[in-house]
């Protein structure tokens, strides 16, 4: 009896930190036995090292499990639940995601651990990106501003933290991004024109550590950018998709959302800094280091909040530290991630809403392209060039890979007022079409390009969609808007294996190594699907 | 009735607040805390009935409850019109010259080759909204949910299936034919794949119109009453 009481207790604390990050696994590149952070690792390029699958054997992949998530009937809103969160493997567990719901599933089997359901008064359940984590808690974010921290071991909820008033038409759907002593916190809505804004909350207790803003207030640096106080004030800019960190830098890149109102622009004349923007602050103070503006004076409703993609490589011969974003409004930057400058700045998509670029490599509105009262046909996609989902960079082929949408829409000014709210315009879609393109980041030339077979090019036009997932197994993985899983060779974009997953692939697609398998986990729709060679 | 709230916040309230709530000299209604956490008229009311002293807001005793209750269901509609994207109309497509439209018609666009404002086209003007029309004739698939599509389907051995497309993706491919019978082909090799394309001139055309004549269009589609 004894020696099994010693043989528990020797077994306990090997137990208790089983579900726990290793704080070491965030700074590891590349790592292969986790998936740690929405992006897998800092650099946001989704990318892994692991070969096991790889372009000769990838056909003979075949599913593990799949996981369902048990919601009845429709999501307010937003029709049936659909799984937009990138989950967390963590010592064989995966926690991830839908507006309002947590769940802990075994990565081997699929079988759920537990579920926290939260009852939100209000928020747009449109979407969630993930938790992220710091040793062994999780953080979420509810679709009506609360920020939760829950017990991995068990989903109890270890305290809430109002971040965001859903009143006031905010709305929280990132996952929250743990960097060093800091949970990094985002916020989205531009129904009513209200400021953008980021946080950073204390892991273990929820408290507000700094807050970054996304406009200047009066008198500061890019208050010049604004006509008034109040304009400034009500600007929108909203980070709500996660960014990615250079832990030597120590910088945190983030991009900023759409200014507000969003279509209606004359009440906010000049380039309404900081939003639509890529910022580089530090993650200990909030404070802004540089910035880039993607889309100075969006009317357009393209948030510059795509993923900037961190990646060292060569530039005319000289060693770079770079970011990459394929933009909303279809511009594809490379920048120099140490101070902003911009190396490309080139469409990835046919554009007419811009008359090129400035001398900091940033795109300058055409007035021709504005939203009319009348209607003005643009020739790029109502939704942009690309949306929220995930890209990918890999190293293996030097290609910057992004699900984007080529298309021609009707945009309308619908509120002419001196002062206008809210949207105070619309859009109407005309014809449009999937492309996945890869980009060589020397240049911004388009590589190669899939345009997704389909029957009806308007299917899931400006919807969102697939992320991507390449690997050094020369594969990428991505979805097209017919419910199909797809393995691509990822240096010439050759189809080399499918499932039909019935419902479209929403979130990024996400390997790891589990008892000497590599798996391969994707959600479409619903459901989560986990992958390996059998 | 927020109408009836208009004409009593107008005068009252709109001097400082402006007759469409957004601000003044006084702050923007719809962006209050005030009005974004009342729900039916007691949190506005109260505020208005008693005033904001401090604020310099004076307090307004002799309004009843009725008319707080308007106001009240007033400032909710004007949140609503802003926020609230569905609400949105356009104010007025219908700018262009419908004599330069109608040229346009029947000589550079080309329009006439396959259309005919006296067959397929006639009375569209009553049929559609002018929104509804500019965006359907720039590209008529954008407001069809399921566009009825040709296809024929030729395998290896030059067998040919000819019928109505229901799916084609990457992988297979799957029609009606003339039967009715269901087909799903997988997009093996040697088998080709051939859609009728009845939109790719209208496709084509988006690169060419320039926003005049696309005005100037709309403006005539809009007379065929």
């Amino acid at each position: 009896m004894k020696s099994i009481f010693c043989f528990l207790l020797a077994l306990l604390p090997a137990v208790s930190v089983a579900q726990a990050l290793d704080p070491h696994k965030l700074l590891q590149k590349e790592p292969t036995d986790t998936w740690p952070t929405y992006n897998g690792d800092y650099s946001g390029r989704r990318f892994s090292p692991l070969t096991q699958i790889q372009a000769s054997n990838v056909h003979g992949l075949a599913l593990a499990w799949m996981f369902r998530v048990r919601i009845s009937g429709d999501m307010r809103g937003v029709g049936e639940p659909e799984i937009k969160s990138t989950p967390l493997m963590v010592n064989g567990f995966l926690y991830f995601t839908i507006p309002d719901h947590v769940y802990a599933l075994d990565a081997r089997t699929g079988v759920e651990l537990w579920h926290y359901d939260w009852a939100d008064k209000g928020g747009h359940l449109v979407g969630n990106r993930g938790v992220g984590m710091y040793g062994s808690w999780l953080y979420f974010l509810a679709p009506d501003g609360w920020f939760i921290s829950l017990d991995a071991k068990n989903g109890k909820e270890r305290w809430r933290k109002k971040v965001a008033d859903e009143k006031m038409q905010y709305f929280t759907t990132g996952a929250p991004m743990v960097v060093g002593n800091h949970v990094i916190v985002g916020v989205g809505g531009d129904a009513i024109d209200v400021p953008g804004y980021l946080e950073a909350r204390d892991p273990a207790t929820g408290e507000l550590q700094w807050r970054w803003n996304s406009e200047p207030a009066k008198g500061e640096p890019g208050s010049e950018t604004w006509p008034d106080e109040a304009s400034m004030s009500h600007g929108g800019g909203m980070t709500w998709l996660p960014g990615t960190y250079d832990p030597e830098l120590n910088l945190l890149y983030w991009g900023t959302g759409n200014a507000n109102p969003v279509m209606a622009g004359q009440g906010r004349k000049g380039a309404d800094l900081w939003t639509c923007s890529i910022v580089a602050l530090n993650p200990d103070t909030g404070k802004l280091v540089w910035y880039f503006q993607g889309s100075p004076h969006d009317t357009h409703d393209w948030d510059n909040t795509e993923t900037p993609v961190l990646f060292d490589a060569e530039v005319d011969g000289k060693p770079r530290k770079l970011l990459a974003q394929a933009a909303r409004n279809g511009y594809f930057f490379v920048l120099d991630r140490t101070n902003g400058a911009h190396i490309v700045s080139k469409p990835f998509v046919p554009l007419n809403w811009s008359k090129g670029i400035d001398a900091k490599g940033q795109p300058i509105p055409d007035p021709q392209g504005q939203p009319t009262v009348d209607g003005n046909l643009l020739t790029i996609n109502g939704g942009g060039g690309t949306n929220w989902m995930p890209p990918s960079y890999s190293p293996q082929t030097g290609l910057f890979y992004v699900n984007a949408n080529v298309g021609y829409s009707l945009t309308y000014l619908t509120d002419t007022s001196e002062h206008p709210e809210g949207y105070g315009g619309s859009v109407r879609g005309l014809w449009s079409q999937h492309v996945l393109e890869a980009i060589d980041h020397r240049t911004g030339d388009v590589k190669w390009s899939h345009a997704y077979t389909t029957a009806d090019a308007m299917a899931g036009g400006g919807q969102g969609g697939p992320g991507i997932l390449t690997t050094a197994g020369d594969l990428l993985f991505s979805g097209d808007y017919n419910g199909n899983l797809i393995a691509f060779k990822a240096s010439d974009g050759d189809i080399l294996w499918h499932f039909p997953m019935s419902r479209s692939l929403q979130n990024g697609p996400e390997t790891y190594m589990l008892d000497g398998k590599q798996y391969l986990v994707a959600g479409g729709g619903d459901t989560l699907f986990a992958f390996r060679l059998n | 009735m927020a109408a009836d709230g208009a004409k009593i916040f107008g005068p009252t309230c709109g001097f400082c607040h402006g007759v469409d709530a957004r601000g003044g000299s006084a702050p923007d209604l719809l962006r209050s805390s005030v009005v974004l956490d009342d729900n039916q008229g007691e949190l506005i009311g109260q505020t208005v009935h008693d005033g904001r002293p401090t604020k310099g807001m004076p307090a307004f005793p002799a309004l009843t409850n009725d008319q707080l209750r308007d106001i009240a269901e007033f400032l909710h509609l004007q949140v609503e019109l802003a926020a609230n994207r569905g609400t949105y109309k356009a104010l007025n497509v219908v700018t262009g010259d419908a004599k330069a439209g109608e040229t346009y018609f029947n000589g550079t666009g080309k329009c006439n080759t396959c259309h005919s404002v006296t067959g397929d086209l006639a009375h569209i003007g009553s049929k559609m909204n002018p929104p509804d029309l500019q965006q359907t004739f720039l590209y008529p698939g954008a407001r069809q949910q399921k566009p009825v599509t040709g296809v024929t389907v030729t395998l290896p051995d030059g067998t040919r299936i000819i019928g109505t497309l229901k799916h084609l993706d990457d992988f297979y491919v799957s029609l009606y034919d003339a039967q009715n019978s269901y087909h799903s082909i997988p997009l093996e090799k040697g088998v080709t794949v051939q859609v009728e394309d009845k939109l790719l001139f209208h496709r084509q055309m988006l690169d060419k119109y320039t926003n005049q004549q696309m005005h100037d269009l709309t403006a005539y589609l809009v007379t065929l009453k």
